[in-house]
């Protein structure tokens, strides 16, 4: 008797625990799927500085493996278009990778701010996911993060998110390596704009009224001041320094 | 034929840009954080932003101003996708229209 309602027990456990773990990988899923379709406006932006950047790395001498190798192991177009532009044969490399450094010293920044949104995860596969952080993936993932229960990063989310937008950015710089300088010039039909769209708009989702939002402001302006002034790609580490020391003084003030 | 140098140079940069992405994240990871610290983190993603398109809003081209403040309107009341298509539209057709 007690051993027919130890396996029935069993049976139950077994049948639960089955249920469970097929309802959490189709919850995966559904997190991946959303993921992707958050990142199709953002593909539509990628598409075209991707196929620029190809052809202006064929231009520089790069071939076709070179040019989806870099895009794809150190995957960020602003170090990536500032190579180019230092690129001369052969090329001069340490100053490629300071200033690839200064182009993308705002992750440390970025993954700090996202650093008590991924507690819930080990480090083993935070550590991994954080290789796909870019601008747009880390904002829609943090901007989602602050939306759910949870308030944490959905993984699966950001993998989708992540996803995405790694395989347009290196299949379509392949494609401009491929197509060449036949690409031309692409500026006058303005989808440079892609970009500061979905920036703007992931900025409204953040607003929180003029006065908390000050140190927005100061950014701006001394970014703006910055890329007026001094050449290179000092302007955006020097807004959002200024910014976040603005926002540490006013915090102090309260 | 793969040249040495340029492989050097993707690596390293990838390796260096690698290193950014962790860096906060390594650091912050196990830190019981000060509320001061926490205020300053919740904008970091409004300061980066902003930073990163500053210079669109001192570009010195009419075009292009008149459809930042197009699609700035827009992103006001829209989401991502619709932004993103009037943002472009208007960029295009107005450095078509005045340059």
């Amino acid at each position: 008797m007690s051993a027919a309602l130890y396996n029935l027990e069993e049976n139950i456990v077994d049948v639960l625990q089955t249920s469970i773990s097929a309802s959490l990988q189709s919850n995966a899923k559904n997190e991946f799927v959303r993921g992707i379709r958050a990142a199709l406006p953002v593909m539509l932006g990628f598409i075209p500085f991707a196929l620029v950047l190809g052809a202006q790395a064929i231009q520089n001498g790069l071939n076709t493996i070179e040019v989806p190798l870099m895009t794809g192991l150190n995957f960020g177009g602003g170090s990536e278009f500032t190579a180019m532009q230092l690129w001369t044969s052969p090329p001069h490399v340490f100053l490629i990778v300071a200033m690839s450094f200064l182009v993308n010293s705002r992750h440390i920044l970025m993954g700090a701010a996202l650093a008590p949104y991924l507690r819930h995860l080990p480090k083993r596969h935070a550590i991994p996911a954080l290789f796909f952080m870019c601008d747009e993936s880390w904002a829609i993932a943090l901007s989602d993060a602050k939306k759910q229960l949870s308030g944490v990063v959905s993984l699966p989310y950001y993998l989708g998110v992540s996803a995405s937008l790694y395989l347009t950015w290196v299949l379509f710089t392949l494609a401009g390596a491929l197509l060449g300088p036949s690409i031309g010039n692409i500026e006058p039909y303005g989808f440079d704009m892609a970009f500061t769209a979905v920036f703007l708009v992931l900025l409204r989702g953040m607003w929180k009224g003029s006065k908390v939002c000050r140190p927005w402001f100061v950014s701006l302006a001394v970014a703006s001041l910055t890329y007026l002034l001094i050449p290179g790609a000092w302007y955006v580490a020097a807004g959002a320094v200024s910014g976040l020391i603005t926002a540490a003084l006013s915090g102090e003030q309260n | 034929m793969i040249d040495k140098l340029t492989i050097l140079t993707i690596v390293s940069m990838a390796s260096t840009t690698y290193i950014t992405r962790v860096l906060g994240y390594l650091v912050l990871r196990n830190r019981m954080l000060s509320p001061r610290m926490m205020s300053v983190l919740e904008n970091v993603p409004g300061c980066v932003l902003i930073s990163v398109i500053a210079p669109a809003f001192v570009s010195n081209n009419l075009a292009n101003l008149l459809a930042l403040l197009i699609t700035l309107l827009a992103a006001i009341r829209l989401s991502i996708l619709p932004t993103v298509v009037i943002g472009i539209l208007a960029t295009g057709l107005l450095r078509h229209l005045i340059n």
